[in-house]
C-alpha cells in the first residue's frame, strides 16, 4: 500500500474521526461497564435461572446451523464448480437468492407452512392418514431448518470461490505421488479449502447468534431473544446488559475466528500460472439427480416462501391494503434507511481516508472500532443506546435520531468494507498532484478523489440502506410511538398470524433486497 | 549425415555421443517409449503429432522449442494427464496410452515436479516429502523422509512450512516429494522459470548431480536452449507440436537437420550459394558439397559466428555493422556487398570498431546445407537491407 509523503494528518480529519470512533465504540463501552458494576445478586439469579438455558439453546442453535449450513453449502460448491450439466449458470446465480430472505420473513412464512392445518401437514395426513404429524416450526428443528435455508448461502459462496481459485496442479501432484482421486478429495482439497469454510461457518455462527427475527417468531429462547425479552418486558436493564455482555463475548470470539481464518487463506494461493480444474460432464442421469438436489434446496429456501408471499399479497391487495397507511409504512422505512445510509457515509469517510492515507496504530485502531457494530446484535445496540441516551441526553429520548444512530453503529462496517477498498485503489501521487497544483486538502478531496471513489460509496451507500430497511430488533425497542417500518409491520402482523397482511411488506423488503445482493456478489462474482 | 528421426528401431542403438559421463556403453533398458503419439484437443488441430523417442534408464532428455510448441503438452501426456488420440506410450515396456487406454496418474509412478512447485501449504516440509508414501509403514516413511532431506540438503527444515521458503527451497522439496516415491521417471516442467537468474546457474548443476548420483531418468522441458545443453544427453526439439530433431546436444548444435532447429539453439545465419563442380559456392568462400546435392542446385549454408573469423583488410567488400560485447567476446555483425548479413565471434582483446572493412575467413569444419526453398518456409532470411 503507498502512503502519503506527509507524515500527520492534517488536525480538522483527525479530530473528526477520533469523534467518530469513540461514539460509535461508546455504546459497547457502556453497556460492558453496566454489566459489570451491576449488583452481584443480578448476576446470581441469571446464573442460576436462565443463563444455562439461554447458553445451551444458542450453542445448540448455532452448532446445528452450523452442521447443516456446512453439508449444503460445500456440496453444493462443489456441484456447481466441478460438474457441468444443464442450467448449471443459472443454479449457480440463484443459490444465493435465499440471502434476499430477512430471516422473520422465512421464519413466518414456515409457521404457516409447517404449523397444524397448513400445507405439509395436509399433503403428510394424505400419504400417512389423519393421525400424522410434522414437526412444528416453533421448535428446535424448525429453528434449525429455517436459519440454515437462510444462512447456507455464506458458506455457499465462500467455498465456490476457494474451489475456483484452487490451482489444479495441487490435485495434480498429488496424483503424480500416487494418490487416488479419493484420497486426494480429503487429503488436498478439502484441506484447502478449509479457510475459507471456517470463515463462511463463523460468520454463519455470527449471524444465529445475533439474530432476533426469526427466534422471536419461533419462540425459541436464545440470548438474543432474552435480551430483548428484559428490555421490553421487565425493564430490567441491569439484567440485559449482563445478557448483552455474555453475547458480545459470544459473538467477539467467532468475528476473531473468521477474520483469522480469512487471513490464513493468503498463504494458500499459487504463484505461478493459474490452472483451472476441469469441470466434468453429467450423463442424463446425473443431471436428474443434480437438479433435483438444486430444485429441493432452491425451492425451500427461496422459491416457495417467494411464491407465497407472491400470493399472499395478490390477495391482499384484492382486499385493499395498499392504503395510505400503507404507503406511510414505506416512506417511514425510505426516510429512516435513506437518512441512516447518508450520515453513515459521511461518518465512515473520515475514518477510512484516514486508515488508509496515514495508516498509523491508532489511526488502524479507531477504523477496526467502527468496526464494532458488528458485535453489537441488535437488541444489545438498542439497549446501549436506550441507556445512554436515557442517561445522558433524555430530550433526544423517543426521537428518530436515536434509531438512526443505532442504525449507524450497526451497519457501518458493511459500508466500510466497500468504501476502504475504493479508498485504497486512488493512489495517493494523484492527490499530491492536486495539492502541487494548488489545491488545498479538501479542495483536492472533492475534484480528485472523490469522483475516482464514487462507485465504491455508491454502493457503500445502497448496502447501508438496504440493511437498514431489513433491520427489526432495534427499530422495534427504539421507535418513536406509531413510527413503523416495512420490517415492524411484518413482525407485529405475522406475531399474530396474519399472514396475509404482512405479505406485500415482506415481499417489498425481498424486492428491495436483491439489487444490494446482485452488487454485493458482482464486484467478486468470476473469481477466475 | 542427418539421422532418420522417425524411427523407433533408431532409438534403441546406443548413441556414442550420449557416453558422457557414462563408462558403459551397452544399451541401458528403455524406461520410456512414446511411438507416434498424438494428441488433440480439437480434431482439427492436434496440440502434438507423431511424436516419437524413447528415454534410457538414467538419462536425462530435454524437450526444447518456443512457448505453444506442445512439450508441456507431451509431459503431460506422459504422466497420463491428458490422453492421446493416436499412437502409444510406454512406461518400462508396458502400455499406459493409446487411443481408447488411459492409465491413470496414480498408477504410473511418475514423479512431477510443477513450474510453480505446487508444494501443500497446509502441509509441513516433512509432511509434503512424505505425502505419496501412506503405504510404508511410519517407521520406513521417517527413514524415507531423512534420506530425502538428505540428499536436497535441507535437514532442518522439516517443521517449516512452504511460504516460510525461499523459491530456492521450494524447488529443492518439490523434488524430494517427486524422488521420495522411487519413480519410474522424473518430470519437470521448466523447473527453473521461477528463480532468480544469477541462482539457476548452481541449481542446474545441482540437479544435474543429484540425477546422476542416483541414476534417476529425468524429462525436462525448458524454451532455453543454454539448459538444455547443459542438463541434457538428449535434446527433442519440438516446434508447432512436431519432433524436428531428437539428438545430442553436440549434434543439435553442429547439425541441424532443419532450419528452425539451427535458428532456435544458437545464432545462425544463412548464406545462399550454389553447387558447382562439387563445391559449393558463396560469396564468402568455398565450401564442401557434404550432403551431396546435384550440380547447380540452389542451397543455402549455416553459419555459426564461431565458424568465422575476421581479419581487417583494406581492399574488402564486407563491412562491420555493429559490435556487441559481451565479455569474454565481441559478437560483430558483418555486412556482405549482397545485402545479407553474419555475425562473427571474436576474442574481446581485439576491439574492430563499426566501418572496419574485414575479409572472413570460413574455419568451420563441416557444413550445414539446407535446400533454398526450405529455407523460405521456416526461417526468415535477414533482408538485403542495411540494418
Amino acid at each position: 500500500m503507498i502512503t502519503a509523503i506527509r507524515r500527520t494528518p492534517p488536525l480538522p480529519l483527525a479530530a473528526l474521526a477520533f469523534t467518530v470512533a469513540g461514539l460509535i465504540t461508546l455504546p459497547l463501552l457502556y453497556v460492558s461497564y453496566l454489566a459489570l458494576s451491576s449488583d452481584f445478586s443480578v448476576w446470581r439469579r441469571l446464573w442460576e435461572t436462565r443463563i444455562p438455558e439461554l447458553l445451551s439453546n444458542t450453542a445448540s442453535l448455532a452448532a446445528g446451523v452450523a452442521a447443516g449450513s456446512l453439508v449444503l453449502g460445500v456440496t453444493l460448491a462443489w456441484l456447481i464448480v466441478r460438474f457441468d450439466f444443464f442450467g448449471r449458470r443459472v443454479w449457480e446465480w440463484a443459490l444465493i437468492l435465499p440471502l434476499a430472505m430477512p430471516t422473520y420473513v422465512l421464519a413466518y412464512v414456515y409457521t404457516h407452512l409447517l404449523g397444524s392445518g397448513g400445507p405439509v401437514e395436509q399433503a403428510w395426513q394424505a400419504l400417512v392418514g389423519p393421525e400424522g404429524r410434522v414437526l412444528s416450526a416453533q421448535s428446535y428443528a424448525g429453528a434449525t431448518l429455517v436459519m440454515t435455508l437462510d444462512t447456507f448461502p455464506f458458506v455457499y459462496l465462500l467455498s465456490r470461490a476457494a474451489l475456483l481459485n484452487l490451482n489444479v496442479s495441487f490435485e495434480e501432484v498429488a496424483r503424480a505421488c500416487g494418490v487416488s482421486r479419493l484420497s486426494t478429495l480429503f487429503r488436498v482439497t478439502l484441506p484447502l479449502m478449509r479457510p475459507a469454510i471456517v470463515a463462511g461457518l463463523s460468520l454463519v455462527i455470527l449471524y444465529v447468534v445475533s439474530d432476533f427475527g426469526a427466534v422471536s417468531l419461533l419462540r425459541y429462547q436464545t440470548l438474543t431473544y432474552a435480551v430483548y425479552q428484559q428490555i421490553t418486558g421487565r425493564y430490567d436493564q441491569a439484567a440485559a446488559s449482563v445478557l448483552s455482555l455474555l453475547l458480545v463475548l459470544f459473538a467477539l470470539i467467532f468475528l476473531v475466528t473468521e477474520r483469522w481464518f480469512r487471513q490464513r487463506s493468503r498463504f494458500y494461493q499459487t504463484t505461478g500460472p493459474y490452472r483451472a480444474p476441469e469441470r466434468k460432464p453429467c450423463g442424463p442421469l446425473g443431471t436428474v439427480l443434480v437438479t433435483a438436489y438444486l430444485a429441493l434446496v432452491f425451492g425451500c429456501a427461496f422459491a416457495i416462501p417467494a411464491l407465497l408471499l407472491i400470493q399472499w399479497s395478490v390477495a391482499s391487495v384484492a382486499q385493499g391494503t395498499l392504503d395510505a397507511r400503507f404507503v406511510g409504512f414505506i416512506w417511514n422505512s425510505a426516510l429512516l434507511s435513506g437518512l441512516a445510509a447518508t450520515f453513515g457515509v459521511l461518518v465512515g469517510t473520515p475514518l477510512a481516508y484516514l486508515a488508509n492515507r496515514w495508516p498509523s496504530r491508532l489511526n488502524v485502531l479507531c477504523l477496526q472500532a467502527a468496526y464494532a457494530g458488528y458485535v453489537l446484535p441488535g437488541p444489545v445496540g438498542a439497549l446501549a443506546l436506550l441507556v445512554l441516551f436515557s442517561h445522558l441526553a433524555p430530550f433526544w429520548y423517543g426521537s428518530v435520531m436515536i434509531l438512526i444512530i443505532a442504525y449507524i453503529v450497526h451497519f457501518l462496517p458493511a459500508g466500510l468494507q466497500s468504501m476502504e477498498p475504493a479508498l485504497q485503489q486512488v493512489a495517493p501521487n494523484l492527490e499530491e498532484v492536486g495539492r502541487s497544483l494548488g489545491l488545498g486538502l479538501f479542495r483536492t478531496i472533492q475534484k480528485v478523489t472523490l469522483p475516482l471513489v464514487r462507485n465504491g460509496f455508491i454502493a457503500a451507500w445502497v448496502l447501508m440502506f438496504l440493511q437498514s430497511i431489513k433491520e427489526l430488533p432495534a427499530t422495534l425497542l427504539l421507535r418513536p410511538v406509531g413510527f413503523d417500518t416495512l420490517a415492524v409491520r411484518v413482525w407485529l402482523e405475522a406475531s399474530e398470524e396474519y399472514y396475509q397482511l404482512a405479505a406485500p411488506s415482506a415481499l417489498l423488503i425481498v424486492l428491495l433486497t436483491l439489487p444490494a445482493l446482485m452488487l454485493l456478489v458482482s464486484k467478486d462474482w468470476r473469481a477466475a | 549425415m542427418v539421422p532418420d528421426l522417425k524411427s523407433p528401431e533408431q532409438c534403441r542403438k546406443p548413441d556414442e555421443a550420449v557416453a558422457k559421463g557414462r563408462p558403459n556403453e551397452e544399451a541401458s533398458s528403455i524406461v520410456l517409449e512414446l511411438r507416434k503419439v498424438t494428441c488433440a484437443y480439437e480434431a482439427e488441430r492436434p496440440a502434438i503429432s507423431d511424436i516419437s523417442l524413447c528415454a534410457r534408464k538414467g538419462e536425462i532428455l530435454c524437450l526444447l522449442g518456443p512457448s505453444g510448441c506442445g512439450k508441456t503438452t507431451t509431459l503431460r501426456v506422459i504422466a497420463g494427464f491428458e490422453p492421446v488420440s493416436g499412437g502409444e506410450v510406454y512406461l518400462e515396456d508396458q502400455m499406459v496410452s493409446a487411443a481408447g487406454l488411459l492409465v491413470p496418474t496414480e498408477q504410473r509412478r511418475v514423479g512431477m515436479v510443477f513450474q510453480e512447485y505446487a508444494l501443500f501449504p497446509h502441509l509441513r516440509v516433512a509432511e509434503n516429502i512424505a505425502f505419496g508414501l501412506r503405504h510404508l509403514s511410519a517407521d520406513q516413511r521417517t527413514t524415507q523422509v531423512h534420506a530425502m532431506l538428505a540428499m536436497t540438503g535441507l535437514i532442518g527444515f522439516e517443521r517449516r512450512y512452504p511460504h516460510e521458503l525461499s523459491g530456492g527451497q521450494q524447488q529443492r522439496v518439490a523434488l524430494a516429494r517427486a524422488l521420495a516415491q522411487k519413480p519410474v521417471i522424473l518430470l519437470l516442467d521448466e523447473p527453473f522459470s521461477n528463480l532468480d537468474p544469477d541462482m539457476t546457474g548452481k541449481m542446474r548443476q545441482d540437479l544435474h548431480d543429484l540425477l546422476r548420483r542416483t541414476n534417476t531418468t529425468a524429462i525436462l522441458v525448458t524454451h532455453d536452449h543454454d539448459e538444455a545443453f547443459a542438463m541434457a544427453d538428449r535434446i527433442a526439439v519440438l516446434n508447432n507440436g512436431c519432433l524436428e530433431q531428437f539428438d545430442s546436444p553436440e549434434a543439435i548444435y553442429h547439425m541441424p537437420s532443419t532450419p528452425f532447429v539451427a535458428d532456435f539453439v544458437g545464432q545462425a545465419d544463412f548464406i545462399p550459394g550454389v553447387v558447382e563442380n562439387g563445391k559449393v559456392v558463396t560469396e564468402i568462400g568455398e565450401f564442401p558439397n557434404q550432403v551431396g546435392y546435384q550440380g547447380g542446385a540452389k542451397v543455402v549454408v549455416m553459419i555459426r559466428p564461431d565458424d568465422i573469423h575476421v581479419v581487417p583488410a583494406e581492399n574488402c567488400t564486407a563491412r562491420i555493422l555493429a559490435r556487441q560485447f559481451r565479455g569474454s567476446e565481441n559478437l560483430y555483425t558483418i555486412g556482405l556487398p549482397s545485402g545479407h548479413v553474419v555475425h562473427s565471434s571474436e576474442v574481446s582483446t581485439n576491439v574492430y570498431p563499426v566501418g572496419t572493412r574485414v575479409a572472413l575467413k570460413v574455419i568451420a569444419t563441416h557444413t550445414v546445407l539446407f535446400e533454398q526453398d526450405k529455407i523460405q518456409h521456416q526461417v526468415a532470411i535477414s533482408p538485403p537491407s542495411t540494418r
